[in-house]
């Protein structure tokens, strides 16, 4: 039986079979349907275990792409539905990053050149700040590590046993994946956690975004000033998206001169 | 020149803009290259006064554009970025020809650079650009400016007051550029395709300058910590804090960032602060300023060349509108700690230190965080306390540690101390990513050429004090020990032959007859050992001489030499003084002073090592076999005594080996690319006795008293001449020859010198020796001036030098030297299996080096050949 499990007005996702569909609007670009399809594919083929990519066909003029799908819940779900439970679950989200983020492929678009765009075109901010940030950006150490791009708990799915601890893990949503810093990545899933559960959660010293970047330091020996060097970066990224409830926050975030 | 010609007429906005901006630029500098210095410095003048008139407005223009920093102190920096650098480089020469020392032949001639991409802060953005702006011009350099957005209308008019006023006192048009449009893009465009950069600014562009592949001059951050010792003069050490925090609201980058306070003046300190108008967070305050001066752990521009009260008021703080400085007492010196920061504003972090030791600690830690290499600052007593003065400089990794001095004033020199350049580029050494370690200056923007013309060193021609020589003359010679130097005990060296056969017996009757007390070690064997001269010297030590008299021939003299060595200096180690050298001057080993506790008379009894007169010895390992070849002119006896009476029994094959050793040591010494005037008579006169003398000698021995004293000069004259002028490759061969086949010396050179003519009379060497005299391959001429001397004849030089081999090789005859090294019984399967170790170990013998022809190994190697085979063989 064919279910639809989300939707909105640029694509729906149906579930049928084992396999999932996401139908685009009829108006949606083709290319980033296929730049989509394409992206996910690179990172099937960097040996990530993602849900396979099966089609990519039009219908009615309507491009989809279906792949396999995999049962289970959300990590935001998860996290809402056992706080207590969320720097354990935080946790295992930074080691299923740091793992991932181990493969590579070289055909993957570079997050660098991305950023580098992403700033360039944004209007909201004047030159003055976009010369710090790409200064900054320009002197960041260049590495080929898998990122998602937007790896947030929305975008994990995860299995649990009886005791709610979790069993599975899986990122899907593939398509901002590049190759780059792993801190950048890092920086970018910091900032979405402060924006999803901003400065404090209960039962937690301090924020989830905080632990989530300590944990992802003590795993891979890395300083904590190397990742937060990235965040008025990532946060001049995250601006294009235009949305209105982060922009204060953003704002200030990239709002950063150099040490002189 | 009309305005409107001096004006930028080109908006650089774009890439090709700044292709074709730089092509102007280019073009100019090409044009002001060929400017004298007359003309230069018409125009630095010019220029320095036009920017110091526009001081005012120009400061007004930087704090209007950026939002940041104080007028009043902008007009300071204008005015320091113009006089101050003016008065700094008015009178020093940058073009042209600017050192010359005739006797040395060194000049010295500055050249441009090229264009200058000049990277500009928004700190200080006015006084940068005209002292950017006026070094390239005191430099004849073209200089485009890359500004930071936030300072670009004010950056650009300084550098147009500059053009201007340069343009107008004879600059070329164009010789200053900018981009008018700042982005990332164009900043690296123009650092990789300018000549040299100069990136004043942040680590982040200040990387990127390194990352352009062009040699780039670039300044780091500073976090500078200023250590208020207990010593220390609390009221000017506060004064001078506050003076230099809030200079320009504290835009500096030399400015201090905290203030590490020993805990003995903590509060006397506190309430200085407190009395001068600086305000003391409370803990709640503290967190807000925290949370307000970094985001994220970056520094909020928001703060950045702010008054007090204005960031006061971003974190919700309330304090006096007058307050200066805002200062957080913290503890920790981690980044955690937003205080252990650079905060570029009026914001000040202050540590209690225990003592002194802490606070150097906390202060290395600080500038680990972000310092490395720009300045640190120390408050104390420099009467009493020097000691600390000196752990503290060598604790701190900066370039610039200013004592008892406002950082943001200090250290840009010559403000508050002498002979620091004025400069507003502050070099940070390696530390921080620098290549440069000191503020920069003119001489940073010029390639200075340095002609050398070809010199030849000092030569010298040294010899003992004392050459005594004449048949008979021992016994007056020996008197000069009594009557002129009052010596009381000598120590006589010789073998047991000579002692056996009473060969000392009229050195002891004089000694006895002078009444000086004598003892006799006469166990030197021949190739002495190490453990024979530490015999010796054990001896020496005991019997503590005032004299020592080396009796006999090379063995006798050479261990003698090393045993004085050792009696002098018990504690110097053979490896050290057996070191080789390339120049004798140039060593790295220097030889002991020689002569203090004992005199050194050399007997010789044989004519041919000329030890007697050289500073030179050899001593053998008696474990490994090695020769260690010492040289050194601290080994030359002070007195020889060359008395024929003492050789007059020579036996034949000495005669023979030892004659024909000092011929070898003369033809040496005349081919030497060491070789003076002041040894060829030496060499020359010694191979005209040799060839007259030496069949007779070697004949009649003792019945020809004649020859032998002729031989017993040739002998000595030759060692003085190499003793000066050196040997050359064949006594390297014969040294390793002698040592790994048992062939005496003499007969080792015998069998391999007129091979070794040939090799060096080349006139198309494979490679010549190296040596500033030595200037063309020039040895076959000399060989010639010996024939011609020697009056051996010939039609041209070939013959000439064909006719003096074969007249050496007939005088070898004469003295019963046999044709080959095969003749003396050294085993051919022997001979070949040492071949190429020989070969190399002759290659590195210390004699090589003097040779006129640098011999490859091969040629060696071929040479021995010859001389075992008598005709060339390949193996």
């Amino acid at each position: 039986m064919k279910k639809c499990i989300s939707q909105n007005e640029l694509k729906s996702v149906y579930v049928e079979d084992g396999t999932a569909k996401k139908i685009f609007a009829a108006d949606y670009n083709k290319s980033d349907v296929l730049y989509e399809a394409l992206n996910t594919a690179r990172v099937e083929d960097a040996g990530v275990d993602i849900p396979k990519l099966l089609a990519v066909s039009v219908e009615n003029g309507q491009w989809s792409i279906t792949s396999e799908y995999i049962d289970g819940i959300t990590l935001t779900e998860l996290i809402s539905k056992h706080p207590e439970k969320a720097a354990v679950y935080i946790r295992k989200m930074a080691e299923y990053q740091v793992e991932f983020q181990k493969k590579t492929n070289p055909l993957l678009l570079k997050l660098k050149d991305k950023l580098v765009r992403q700033i360039n075109d944004l209007k909201e901010l004047d030159s003055s700040i976009k010369y710090e940030l790409l200064t900054r950006l320009n002197t960041m150490p260049k590495h080929t590590k898998l990122c998602h791009g937007d790896y947030c708990p929305d975008n994990i799915i995860v299995h649990t046993d009886d005791d709610a601890n979790i069993t599975d893990i899986t990122a899907v949503d593939w398509v901002h994946a590049t190759q780059g810093n792993a801190s950048a990545d890092i920086a970018n899933t910091y900032l979405m956690l402060k924006l999803q559960y901003g400065d404090s959660f209960e039962g937690i010293d301090g924020s989830i975004a905080d632990l989530y970047m300590s944990d992802f330091c003590e795993i891979t020996g890395t300083n904590q000033t190397y990742v937060t060097g990235w965040l008025p970066i990532v946060a001049a990224a995250r601006m294009t998206k235009n949305k209105a409830g982060e922009k204060e926050l953003l704002e200030h975030w990239v709002n950063i001169v150099d040490f002189q | 020149m009309s305005e409107k010609n001096m004006e930028q007429v080109l908006l650089v906005d774009t890439v090709p803009a700044l292709e074709q901006k730089l092509a102007e630029v280019r073009e100019a500098q090409q044009i002001f290259s060929s400017y004298t210095q007359e003309q230069v410095d018409k125009i630095f003048t010019a220029a320095a006064i036009a920017a110091n008139k526009a001081r005012i407005p120009l400061a007004k223009l930087a704090v209007e554009e950026t939002g940041m920093g104080v007028v009043e102190d902008k007009v300071i920096k204008n005015h320091y970025a113009s006089e101050y650098i003016y008065n700094a480089y008015r009178d020093t020469k940058t073009c042209g020809v600017i050192e010359e020392d005739s006797a040395y032949g060194i000049k010295k001639i500055a050249e441009p650079i090229g264009v200058v991409a000049a990277v500009i802060p928004t700190t200080n953005p006015t006084s940068t650009a005209i002292f950017k702006t006026l070094i390239c011009l005191k430099t004849r350099n073209g200089i485009i400016i890359s500004p930071h957005p936030r300072a670009k209308r004010s950056t650009i008019e300084a550098a147009k007051v500059v053009l201007e006023a340069a343009v107008k006192a004879g600059a070329p048009k164009g010789i200053i550029g900018w981009i008018d449009i700042p982005s990332l893009e164009l900043t690296d465009t123009l650092m990789k395709e300018a000549d040299i950069i100069l990136a004043t600014g942040g680590p982040g562009m200040v990387k990127a300058a390194y990352s352009s592949g062009k040699p780039a001059l670039g300044v780091g951050a500073g976090n500078t910590p200023a250590v208020i010792d207990a010593s220390a003069d609390v009221v000017l050490a506060v004064n001078s804090i506050i003076h230099s925090k809030t200079f320009d609201n504290g835009m500096i980058c030399a400015s201090e960032q905290s203030v590490i306070v020993d805990t003995k003046i903590y509060k006397a300190v506190k309430d200085e602060f407190t009395a001068r108008g600086c305000y003391f967070l409370s803990k709640s305050e503290l967190d807000k300023v925290r949370k307000t001066i970094l985001i994220n752990g970056s520094l909020n521009a928001k703060i950045v060349g702010q008054s007090a009260y204005t960031i006061a008021q971003l974190a919700g703080v309330s304090v006096p509108e007058a307050t200066k400085i805002l200062i957080g007492e913290v503890t920790s010196v981690d980044l955690s700690e937003e205080f252990a920061h650079e905060k570029l504003s009026p914001v000040l972090a202050m540590y209690k230190a225990k003592d002194f030791d802490d606070a150097v600690d906390k202060a290395s830690h600080l500038i680990a965080d972000g310092g490395y290499g720009h300045t640190s600052s120390l408050y104390i007593n420099t009467s009493t306390e020097s000691e600390k003065i000196a752990v503290f400089s060598e604790a701190m990794k900066t370039c610039r540690i200013l004592i008892n001095t406002p950082s943001s004033h200090g250290g840009i020199g010559d403000l508050y101390n002498f002979k620091m350049a004025p400069s507003l580029t502050l070099g940070c050494g390696s530390w921080g990513g620098n290549s440069v370690s000191e503020n920069v200056g003119v001489k940073h923007l010029l390639n200075i050429k340095t002609v050398a013309e070809r010199r030849e060193n000092m030569l010298w021609f040294r010899a003992p004090e004392k050459v005594y020589f004449k048949k008979g003359c021992l016994p007056v010679a020996l008197n000069e020990l009594k009557n002129v130097m009052g010596k009381k005990k000598a120590f006589i060296v010789t073998d047991q032959f000579l002692y056996k056969n009473g060969y000392t017996k009229c050195v002891t009757d004089k000694l006895d007859e002078l009444g000086i007390m004598h003892t006799t070690f006469y166990d030197v064997a021949p190739d002495p050992t190490l453990a024979c001269a530490e015999e010796g010297a054990k001896a020496m030590k005991l019997f503590e001489p005032d004299c020592i008299i080396a009796i006999g021939g090379g063995s006798a003299m050479d261990a003698g030499k090393i045993m004085w060595v050792m009696y002098e200096h018990p504690d110097v180690d053979f490896m050290d003084m057996a070191m080789r050298f390339m120049d004798i001057r140039k060593r790295i080993y220097t030889f002991p002073k020689m002569g203090e506790k004992a005199y050194f008379i050399a007997v010789p009894t044989s004519s041919g090592t000329g030890s007697e007169v050289t500073p030179f010895a050899v001593i053998t390992d008696q474990n490994s076999g090695i020769k260690y070849p010492l040289a050194d002119y601290e080994l030359l006896p002070k007195m020889a005594i060359v008395d024929a009476d003492m050789m007059m029994n020579q036996p034949k094959g000495l005669t023979s080996a030892s004659g024909i050793d000092a011929l070898t040591h003369a033809l040496e010494a005349y081919a030497s690319i060491m070789a003076t005037d002041y040894t060829d008579g030496l060499a020359l006169k010694a191979m005209k006795n040799i060839f007259e003398y030496l069949p007779s000698a070697y004949e009649n021995g003792a019945n020809d008293v004649k020859a032998r004293e002729q031989m017993a000069t040739a002998s000595t004259l030759a060692g003085m001449a190499f003793a000066n002028a050196f040997l050359g490759v064949c006594h390297s061969m014969a040294h390793k020859l002698g040592a790994f086949h048992h062939l005496p010396h003499g007969v080792a050179n015998a069998l391999l010198i007129t091979e070794v003519m040939r090799f060096n009379a080349a006139e198309v060497p494979a490679k010549m020796g190296t040596f500033s005299q030595y200037q063309y391959p020039h040895c076959k001429e000399r060989y010639v001036e010996c024939a011609d001397f020697l009056k051996i004849p010939g039609k041209n030089d070939d013959e000439k030098l064909e006719n003096f081999i074969a007249a050496i090789e007939e005088l070898k005859e004469k003295v019963g030297i046999k044709k080959t090294i095969r003749d003396y019984g050294v085993d051919e399967k022997e001979f070949l299996r040492t071949l190429d170790e020989m070969t190399e170990q002759a290659f590195d013998d210390q004699c090589t080096g003097e040779n006129p022809r640098y011999p490859l190994m091969k040629e060696i190697k071929a040479m021995y050949l010859k001389a075992y085979y008598g005709k060339p063989v390949e193996v």
